[in-house]
Parts: C-alpha cells; sequence; structure tokens
C-alpha cells in the first residue's frame, strides 16, 4: 500500500536513521529497509527483548504496560514502538 | 680334596707332619687322624710314629665373597576374566545435505491483516519525537561505560630482536598479518653508500605462541640485499611482500616447507633501479573476484608500478605504472629553471584511500604531496626509462610541499578525505583530500618524524614516531595540540640517546597493541591503555568537524 510506504519513507528520512523494521507478533519481519540477514537478526533479538520488557513492566504494576523501548549503545540508538500486532523498529545514529 | 703323600705306605697311626701340597682352597679341615699303621714292607720297624690330634683350623677366603641364598614363591590374586559378544541386527543408513540458501530469503513474512497502515499511523509521532529528541539531546554526551577491566597503562609487553643480526642492521619496516598473530619486520640500513652487499633478512615473529622467544624469530627469510619496505597480504596470512635495496620486490609465501620465495620482479627493465621505499597491497577494483589483490611498489626511481599475481603461475607481473617526474613538481620546489623536466622524482610513500581504492596520495623527496588517480592518464615526456607498459603521470592534484623528504602519508581508515603526513622537517600535518593548504600543523619538536599512522579503532587517535626515540600519540578531541602519550620505543644507545624509532603499526585485530621498530634492530610492542583503545562517539563527529571545513582561504 502506497500510505505504508510513504510512512516508511518519512521515518527513514529523519536525521541519523540507518534502518526501520516491522516486525509481526511471531517475530518475522514484514517490511524492512535493511538487508536480509540484518532484518532476520534484529526482528529475532528485539522482538524477545521487548516482550521480556512488557513482562517486566508488567509484573512490577499489572495496571502498567510499555509504550516504548529505546536501547542506547555506543554506536546507535534502538527504538522500539510495541504494539499488540506489530512492533515498529527503528535504528538511529544520534552523531552523524 | 687333594693330597699328595710322599711315601706309599698304609699308615694306621695319628699324623704328625704333613709335607705336601694343598690344591683345593675351599674352606677345608685338614689333617688326618690315621689310626692305623700297617707296613708292608717287610721287616721294618716303625717305632718314630706318635699320635697326636691337632686342632682343626679354618680360615676365610679373602676374594670370594659368601653368597647367601633364600627361595621364596608368590603368586598373584585370581584374575576374573569375562567375555561377552555382541552383534548387531538391524542396519540403519541416513543420508543428508545442506541446501545452499544464500540466495533465498524465507524470513519475510505476508502481510494480509490490513491493520499494518493503522499500526504505523499511531506509532509513527511517538517514533518522530523520540527520534527528533535523540538528534538534539546532549543527555549522554560525556556519558561513557567501561564494560572490561582492561588496562589503563601502557606497557610495552614484548622486546623483539634478532640476536643473529647483533644490532648492525635498523627496522625498515613492519607489519602484522591479516588475523593480527604475526608480525613481520624488514631489516635493513638507511646510510648507504653505494652499492648494498649486505645479507639481511625478512623475519616474522608469532605473538601468540606460548614459547615465544624474544630473540629468535619464528622465522627466518634471507635476502641478498637490504629490505626497505614489508607488507603483509590483506587477506591470506601466508603471503608477505618485500621490497630491497636494489629495486627487487619479492613475495614469499610462508605455507611453503622449503623455498618461500613464491615470486620476484628481478632486475630488469621493468622493475625498480633504486630502492622500494614502499609495497602496499590494493583491492583490484577491476576484478569481479572479490579477494584479488594488486601489489603496488613505490622507490625512489620515481616509478610506482601495480603488479598481478598470475593465478596459475603465480607469478607477479607488471600490469600498470606510473613514473613521477620533475614536471609535477610544484615550482617552489624546482630547484633551478633550468632543471630537466623530464627527470623523475623519487617517491617515498603511498597510501590509498579508504573508500575509494581508486585515488591515492604519494609523498615525494623533495617534499611534495600529490593526490593521484589509479585511472588517470597524464602523459609524461619519454625521458630515460625503458619500460613495457608506457608510464603515465598519476598526478590530479598537488598539495602545499613540505620541506623535506616526505616519509610517510596515511589516510584515515575512518574519514574519507583526512590524511596525514610526516616529513624530515620535523612537522605532522593533517590534510584534508579536498583543501591545499594543510588543516592542522604540529610540530612535537622532537627531531625527524618517521612516520605517522592512525589507529584502526579511534577515529580522532593517531601516532607518530620521532627521531629522539619516541612514539607519541595524539588525541584529536583533545583541545591542546599537544600528544596525550609519550613512549619511550627506542633503545638505549651508547651516549645516553635513545634510538630513533622508524616505523610504528597499529594491529588492525587485536586494537589495543601497536609495535615499533628502532634503529638498532628491536621491535617493542605496547599494550595502550583502554581509553586510548575504545573509539569515544564523538571521535568521528569531532574528526569531520575538523577536516570539512569548507573555508574560502
Amino acid at each position: 500500500m502506497a500510505e505504508v510506504e510513504e510512512t516508511f519513507k518519512r521515518i527513514q528520512a529523519h536525521k541519523g536513521v540507518i534502518g526501520v523494521i516491522v516486525v509481526n507478533s511471531e517475530g518475522i519481519p514484514i517490511r524492512s529497509t535493511l538487508d536480509n540477514s540484518t532484518t532476520v537478526q534484529y526482528a529475532g533479538l528485539i522482538s524477545q527483548l521487548a516482550a521480556k520488557a512488557r513482562s517486566t513492566v508488567r509484573d512490577i504494576d499489572p495496571g502498567n504496560d510499555l509504550t516504548f523501548l529505546r536501547i542506547r549503545s555506543k554506536k546507535h540508538e534502538i527504538m522500539v514502538a510495541p504494539d499488540k500486532e506489530y512492533l515498529l523498529i527503528c535504528i538511529q545514529s544520534p552523531h552523524d | 680334596m687333594h693330597c699328595q703323600f710322599l711315601s706309599k705306605a698304609q699308615i694306621s697311626s695319628k699324623l704328625l707332619s704333613f709335607q705336601g701340597r694343598i690344591q683345593d682352597s675351599k674352606v677345608f679341615v685338614f689333617g688326618i687322624e690315621i689310626t692305623e699303621i700297617t707296613n708292608n714292607i717287610p721287616n721294618v720297624n716303625n717305632k718314630m710314629f706318635a699320635d697326636i690330634t691337632l686342632e682343626s683350623v679354618t680360615f676365610k677366603s679373602n676374594w670370594k665373597k659368601e653368597r647367601s641364598l633364600a627361595s621364596s614363591g608368590c603368586q598373584t590374586s585370581e584374575l576374573v576374566v569375562e567375555e561377552v559378544a555382541c552383534q548387531s541386527v538391524k542396519y540403519k543408513s541416513v543420508k543428508t545435505q545442506t541446501e545452499d540458501d544464500s540466495d533465498k530469503f524465507s524470513g519475510f513474512a505476508d502481510d494480509n491483516s490490513g491493520h499494518l497502515f493503522e499500526f504505523l499511523r499511531r506509532v509513527e509521532p511517538a517514533m518522530h519525537k523520540q527520534l527528533e529528541m535523540n538528534v538534539k539531546s546532549h543527555a549522554f554526551d560525556d556519558y561513557e561505560v567501561t564494560w572490561d577491566e582492561g588496562s589503563s597503562t601502557m606497557s610495552s609487553i614484548h622486546k623483539l630482536t634478532n640476536a643473529a643480526h647483533d644490532g648492525q642492521f635498523q627496522i625498515t619496516g613492519l607489519s602484522w598479518n591479516s588475523t593480527g598473530a604475526v608480525i613481520a619486520a624488514s631489516y635493513g640500513r638507511f646510510d648507504h653508500e653505494d652499492w648494498c652487499t649486505h645479507k639481511t633478512s625478512l623475519c616474522t615473529w608469532n605473538l601468540e605462541r606460548r614459547n615465544l622467544d624474544e630473540n629468535k624469530p619464528d622465522t627466518v627469510l634471507e635476502v641478498s640485499s637490504c629490505l626497505m619496505c614489508t607488507a603483509f597480504h590483506p587477506s591470506n596470512p601466508a603471503l608477505i611482500a618485500g621490497g630491497t635495496y636494489n629495486g627487487v620486490v619479492i613475495v614469499w609465501d610462508l605455507s611453503r616447507e622449503d623455498d618461500m620465495v613464491l615470486t620476484s620482479s628481478g632486475i630488469g627493465d621493468d622493475s625498480h633501479r633504486e630502492p622500494v621505499s614502499k609495497v602496499i597491497w590494493v583491492p583490484d577494483t577491476s576484478s569481479v573476484k572479490k579477494n584479488k589483490y594488486l601489489l603496488v611498489s613505490v622507490s625512489s626511481d620515481g616509478k610506482m608500478l601495480v603488479w598481478k599475481m598470475d593465478r596459475k603461475t603465480k607469478q607477479i607481473e607488471l600490469h600498470d605504472g606510473f613514473v613521477l617526474m620533475n614536471m609535477n613538481l610544484p615550482t617552489q620546489l624546482r630547484k633551478s629553471r633550468t632543471m630537466r623536466g623530464d627527470k623523475e622524482v623519487g617517491v617515498t610513500c603511498i597510501s590509498y584511500n579508504n573508500e575509494n581504492k581508486d585515488s591515492f596520495i604519494i609523498g615525494s623527496e623533495p617534499g611534495a604531496v600529490f593526490k593521484c588517480s589509479m585511472s588517470a592518464n597524464g602523459e609524461q615526456p619519454a625521458g630515460n626509462i625503458i619500460s613495457s607498459i608506457q608510464l603515465k603521470s598519476p598526478v590530479t592534484f598537488t598539495y602545499a610541499h613540505h620541506y623535506g623528504p616526505v616519509y610517510s602519508a596515511e589516510f584515515s581508515p575512518f574519514h574519507r578525505n583526512a590524511f596525514l603526513t610526516s616529513s624530515m622537517d620535523q612537522t605532522l600535518r593533517l590534510y584534508s583530500m579536498l583543501q591545499k593548504q594543510p588543516i592542522m600543523t604540529l610540530e612535537p619538536g622532537e627531531g625527524v618524524i618517521y612516520s605517522t599512522k592512525w589507529s584502526f579503532s579511534r577515529p580522532a587517535l593517531f601516532a607518530a614516531t620521532t627521531d629522539t626515540g619516541l612514539l607519541l600519540l595524539y588525541d584529536l578531541t583533545q583541545n591542546q595540540p599537544v600528544p596525550v602519550y609519550k613512549l619511550e620505543a627506542g633503545g638505549l644507545m651508547g651516549n645516553n640517546a635513545r634510538a630513533p624509532v622508524l616505523t610504528c603499526q597499529f594491529n588492525q585485530h587485536q586494537n589495543n597493541l601497536i609495535a615499533t621498530g628502532d634503529a638498532m634492530g628491536c621491535i617493542q610492542v605496547f599494550r595502550i591503555s583502554d581509553s586510548l583503545k575504545t573509539p569515544l562517539s564523538r571521535d568521528l563527529e569531532i574528526l569531520g568537524d575538523l577536516v570539512d571545513i569548507t573555508t574560502e582561504s
């Protein structure tokens, strides 16, 4: 769908963004702007981490839920927006 | 027992005296008690014999020892033995084969639920906000985390020499191999007057071996003249190239058993006539296969030759060539107006751009620094060079020159435009490829700077070696143009001075190691502290800021 592509392009055009990936609830990537092997790696690892983060938040307070997850590393920052059916992963290099 | 009696008479009385020989020398009792003497001789009256009993005498032999004998028996405990046999009855045979799935990719799922767009619509503003905040945020600017304990000090961990050379030769070149475990050093001298009659060698040490002998190299390759430079192949850990004083380029294959010389350029019209100052392996951009490399050698005769290794014969053949001539020099460097434009100018160093393998820089003996291109096609006057391949002028741009021979030039492995040069005029210069004047000139005041190299792990770190025997480490993130570390890398000479350090090389794989070679033939391997090996997040940014100045001046 064109709107989906446009949204992807908008996010990708942001300053410092290296790649954008959308993953379904099973951890399988649906769309991606990165190459295949990297996409599969990010998809698997990040969906596991997001699930763990979500369970952590809910364990501490069952009325709470995960809204956003950010992982900052030396080289990049990975931003994850979780949802019931999908997961949006965005990798940005803040110093470019 | 053996006794000899003198008389034949049958004596039946006690023996008084005995005259004879005793032939058996075992312990015995001698002395005979004779009870009766009967006289067979007729008519003799033997009244002179009387009966005497003598005590028996014993003595021990003095040369034979007494032997004692004893007899005993033993038996092992009973051994238990069992015998079992078995035999399989059923058979199964299974085969497997992997499928080459590098081309196929089955990871992506199809999404037909139609909810994707709604999800994206919902999530997009939040993502944008975070992305925006991230770029502007200074929250993490000075925030660094150290995960490894690491070392916080710089120390010299190895001091390697070749005892056989006995300090006669200087280290002219150093190279780490493609795995980062082996270091090779070429020995030679820079102060020849005429022909070179030295017999030197190329030595390698494997630093990962437990029984590393610091005074004896693992491999010694004999060369019949001084070696001026050396370079390991970037991907094959067994191939190493070297250039000699006589202009010969040799490639060795360390995996061979006997003669490790794989190929040599020989001394002919096509090869160099003067010492080879640098050899360097360059990826072959024209070849389709990924791992093909060309060998480029530069020399004081002005020629830059590109050698290609034939795949079947494994010999190197001249593939392409360039020559640097007087007419390429900037006007300030031409000594007199009547100097012939077609005289060659010696090239002392060469370095290829990290991103674009077609462009390279060279430093020359008069001090000029040039930007060149592999596909340049400039005409050169014929001059006195005889060569089978047309030697072209590679120069596309001339930078502001040094005031003495440029001893080393190095492109930054991180930034596509930055390069360093060091020269006999005791300065270090940081240039941008796009600008004629250097961005920064550093004068450490430590004499001639023989070599300079960028670190492979930190974009803002570089090292320089000096005539006074020091290894200087510069950090561009510091505000002052002074070295952050000064390491004593040269060996002590007689007059309390340090030997000049002629070359240095960072280890690409173990990025806390740097090796230096000095004029006394001694190699030191230093371990640098973690603060200098791990890149700061702003390193690249700072380097970029420095280099990407677009000024109008």
